[in-house]
C-alpha cells in the first residue's frame, strides 16, 4: 500500500500526528510492544501502512531494529511504553551507540504533569540515555512531534549515524493538534562536514605516495558510508595490503589477494603485524579500539597516520593524527583515487618488498584449528562449513564471544552488510533479534544467526516472533556449554579454575525442543560427519525458522590472541606459542 | 595544567546542562568552574567553562563537546587576547 501523505495542517491527535510522521519519515517497519504510556499511538499504528512487528521483549526490538538498519542502511526504528519498556532499550542503544548504528527509538512517557513524580512506570529514559545516543528529545507539546520525529530521523541518519531516542509525554499523545511535517530542518549545533577538505586529501596522496611499507586499516565507516566498491579500487590503485576490523567485515573482498585478514586481539598474524610494521596507516573509518591496537604506546610504532573519518572527534582521541580528512568516507575515497593517481604518476616507492613480506606472514600463519583426537565436533569446523555451504550472499548476525571470532575468522565475507555483530558494546543476546531484523530488511536473503549456547539464552524469545510474523530464519547454536571466551580466559589467566562459566547446555535447556515449542524446526548435530547433511537441511526449510544444536567440544580456544593490555608485537599463535619471528624479514 | 576558559554558546533547553555535566564526566574532563547565563537571544544561553586539561588535549574536549547537537559554537577565551580563538573541530584544515 502506497504511502499518501498528509497535508500539512491537518488536525489529529499527537498519536496520530506520531504515526503520519513516520509514515512521512518513509518507515516500513517498526519492532516494539505497547504498553499503557504509548498506548495512545498503537490506536493509529492499527490502521498504517506501516509493518509493526510485535516483540517478545524490547530488547529484542532495539536490536532487531539495529540488524534491520545494518543490512538495509536505512534508520531502524523500535517502540516501548515508559519505564520498564523504555529501561529495556538501553542495551540495545548502547549497543548501537557503539557501533554506529541509525536506530530511532520511540518511547511513551507517563502524563506531563506526572513527570518527575516517580508516578507508575516512569523512567527518565531522555536522561538515561543521555550518554549513549546521538541525541535524545522530551516531547510535551503535540505540535513539536512531526518535526522532533524528522530531526530525530536526520540525527540518526547523517554524519556519523547513531540512536536517537524521541520520549513522548502521553497527553502530548492524547491531545489535539495540527500536523505540520518541516519543509527542511535547521539544527544550529548540527552541521556534519561531508565534503573532505582537498588540502588535506593532498597532503594524504603525498604522504601515501611516500610510503614503503603503506597498509589500509578499514573500519566499520566504509560500510556505513557505503563506499566499498571505491576502496577496492582505491587499495588497486596503490597495490598496499588491507585489514578489515571486526567491523568492517565484507568491506573488501575477503578473497582479494591483497586482503590480511581481521586485525585486533583474534586478528590474524598477517594483519597484525602488518599494522606493527608499516610507515603509514591509511585508517578509513576506523578508531583505534583498544582491540585493535593492543597495548596504545606500543601499536604500530614506526607508522604515520593518515586518519579519514566523518567524526572530527576520533580524530586525535586514541592516537596522533599526521593527516586528518574529515568527511563522507565515500567522497573522501572518490576524491582521494584522482589525486593519488596524480601524485603516483610523479613518482612512487617501490611496495614490493613490503607484500612480499606481508604476503609471507599470510602464508605462514593461516588461520587454522585442532580437531580433537576424539572425534569430537569442532566449532571452528562447523563454523567454516556454514560458510562454504551458504555462501557469500549469505547474512550471518553473531553473537558475542568465542563463536563470534570464529564466525570472523573462518567465513569468507565477500561483500558489505552481510556482517552484522555487536563490535564495541559486545553485547551477548544480540544475535537472534539482529537476524530477525536483518531479515525483515532482507527478506529473500538467508540469515544465519550464529549465537553461543550462552548467548541465545538471553535473548531466543524472539524465535515466537519469527515464527509468528513468517521471519524464517536460522539459528546455529555453538553449543560448547559454556561461556565459552570466559572459559578461555580462565583456562589462559585464572589457572583453569572455571568459576561460574559451565552452563551445562548440553543437559538442559534441550534446544531442538526449545525451538520446536517456540513454532520452529530443532535440529541437532553431534558428529563431524553430519554437518554437511544438516546444514543442507536447515537450508531446504524456508517456511519456519530452523534452530540448529551444534553440540560441540569445549575446549576449542580462539587463536591467535593478544592478551589484553599487552602488545601487538606479543601475538600469540596457540597456547605459550609465538610466531618464529627469527624467520620474517620485516 | 593548564587551564583553559571555553565559550560556548548552545541552545537554551531542558536538559542541556545535564548533557555537558554528563559528557565532562563519563569523558573524565575536570570542571573547574561553570557558568551559565542568558544571551540577547532567549532562545541560546551562554556558559563559560574552565577546564584543566591533564590527559586530554584541548582539542578532544572541544570535538567531544561540539558533538552535543545543542552545542552552536565553541570559543577559546584568551585572557588578555584582542580577539578569541574560534576552535574549528578539524584544527589543522580551516576551510
Amino acid at each position: 500500500m502506497a504511502h499518501v501523505p498528509t497535508a500539512n495542517g491537518t488536525a489529529m491527535t499527537g498519536a496520530t500526528s506520531l504515526v503520519k510522521s513516520l509514515e512521512a519519515a518513509k518507515v516500513d517497519v517498526m519492532f516494539g510492544i505497547p504498553g499503557g504510556a504509548i498506548l495512545p499511538a498503537y490506536d493509529p499504528i492499527y490502521d498504517s501502512t506501516i509493518r509493526h512487528i510485535l516483540v517478545r521483549h524490547e530488547q529484542g526490538a532495539g536490536h532487531a531494529a539495529t540488524g534491520y538498519a545494518q543490512v538495509t542502511g536505512r534508520a531502524g526504528v523500535c517502540i516501548a511504553t515508559s519505564g520498564p519498556g523504555a529501561t529495556n532499550l538501553v542495551t540495545p542503544l548502547a549497543d548501537a551507540a557503539m557501533d554506529s548504528v541509525p536506530l530511532v527509538a520511540i518511547t511513551g512517557q507517563v502524563p506531563s504533569v506526572a513527570i518527575g513524580t516517580d508516578a507508575f512506570q516512569e523512567a527518565d529514559i531522555r536522561g538515561i540515555t543521555m550518554p549513549f545516543t546521538k541525541h535524545n528529545f522530551l516531547v510535551t507539546n503535540p505540535d513539536d512531534i512531526p518535526r522532533v520525529i524528522a530531526e530525530a530521523f536526520h540525527i540518526a541518519t547523517s554524519g556519523r549515524p547513531g540512536p536517537v531516542l524521541v520520549d513522548i509525554a502521553k497527553d502530548a499523545l492524547q491531545k489535539q493538534t495540527s500536523y505540520n511535517w518541516p519543509t527542511s530542518i535547521d539544527l544550529a549545533g548540527y552541521k556534519p562536514q561531508t565534503q573532505p577538505n582537498k588540502g588535506a586529501i593532498n597532503d594524504a596522496a603525498a604522504l601515501i605516495a611516500q610510503s614503503a611499507k603503506p597498509i589500509f586499516y578499514v573500519g566499520g565507516g566504509v560500510i556505513k558510508a557505503n563506499a566499498a566498491r571505491e576502496l577496492l579500487e582505491l587499495a588497486q590503485l596503490l597495490g598496499a595490503p588491507v585489514v578489515t576490523t571486526l567491523m568492517a567485515r565484507g568491506a573488501f573482498p575477503d578473497s582479494h589477494p591483497l586482503h590480511l585478514g581481521m586485525p585486533g586481539m583474534h586478528g590474524t598474524v598477517a594483519a597484525v603485524t602488518g599494522l606493527q610494521k608499516a610507515d603509514l596507516l591509511i585508517t578509513l573509518g576506523a578508531r583505534f579500539d583498544d582491540r585493535v591496537t593492543g597495548k596504545l604506546s606500543t601499536f604500530a610504532p614506526n607508522a604515520k597516520v593518515i586518519h579519514a573519518d566523518i567524526d572530527p572527534a576520533e580524530i586525535g582521541k586514541n592516537r596522533y593524527a599526521d593527516v586528518a580528512v574529515i568527511g563522507d568516507l565515500r567522497e573522501t575515497i572518490k576524491a582521494l583515487i584522482p589525486a593519488l593517481t596524480a601524485t603516483l604518476a610523479k613518482g612512487r616507492a617501490d611496495l614490493s618488498p613490503w607484500l612480499a613480506s606481508v604476503n609471507k606472514l599470510k602464508a605462514t600463519y593461516p588461520l587454522g584449528y585442532d580437531t580433537p583426537a576424539d572425534g569430537a565436533l569442532s566449532p571452528q569446523f562447523v563454523i567454516e562449513r556454514l560458510g562454504k555451504i551458504c555462501g557469500p550472499d549469505t547474512i550471518f548476525a553473531a553473537g558475542v564471544g568465542q563463536h563470534q571470532m570464529w564466525a570472523s575468522q573462518f567465513i569468507s565475507y565477500e561483500k558489505p552488510r552481510t556482517w552484522l555483530n555487536s563490535g564495541g558494546a559486545g553485547t551477548m543476546g544480540y544475535a537472534v533479534p539482529a537476524a530477525m531484523g536483518a531479515k525483515v530488511g532482507a527478506p529473500d536473503t538467508t540469515v544465519w544467526a550464529i549465537d553461543g549456547d550462552g548467548c541465545f539464552q538471553m535473548t531466543n524469545q524472539e524465535l515466537v516472533t519469527c515464527a509468528l510474523n513468517n521471519i524464517p530464519i536460522k539459528v546455529a547454536i555453538i553449543n560448547n556449554e559454556s561461556l565459552g571466551m570466559v572459559r578461555q580466559w580462565q583456562t589462559l589467566f585464572y589457572d583453569s579454575r572455571y568459576s561460574n562459566t559451565s552452563l551445562e547446555s548440553k543437559r538442559v535447556p534441550n534446544f531442538p525442543m526449545l525451538a520446536e515449542a517456540m513454532g520452529c524446526v530443532g535440529l541437532s548435530c553431534e558428529s563431524p560427519a553430519d554437518v554437511d547433511a544438516t546444514i543442507e537441511k536447515a537450508m531446504s526449510i524456508n517456511d519456519q525458522p530452523v534452530v540448529v544444536d551444534f553440540r560441540v567440544h569445549r575446549d576449542a580456544m580462539v587463536w591467535p590472541m593478544v592478551a589484553a593490555g599487552t602488545s601487538n608485537d606479543e601475538i600469540m599463535i596457540a597456547r605459550a606459542t609465538a610466531p618464529d619471528w627469527d624467520s620474517q624479514e620485516l | 595544567m593548564a587551564i583553559h576558559k571555553l565559550e560556548v554558546l548552545v541552545e537554551n533547553e531542558p536538559g542541556v546542562l545535564a548533557r555537558i555535566a554528563g559528557l565532562f564526566a563519563r569523558r573524565t574532563y575536570n570542571i573547574d568552574s561553570l557558568v551559565v547565563g542568558p544571551t540577547e537571544n532567549s532562545k541560546i544561553s551562554k556558559m563559560i567553562i574552565e577546564v584543566s586539561v591533564e590527559g586530554h588535549s584541548l582539542e578532544q574536549v572541544i570535538a567531544q563537546l561540539d558533538k552535543l547537537i545543542n552545542v552552536i559554537r565553541i570559543e577559546e577565551v584568551l585572557e588578555g587576547a584582542i580577539s578569541n580563538t574560534k576552535h574549528d573541530t578539524q584544527p589543522d584544515y580551516q576551510n
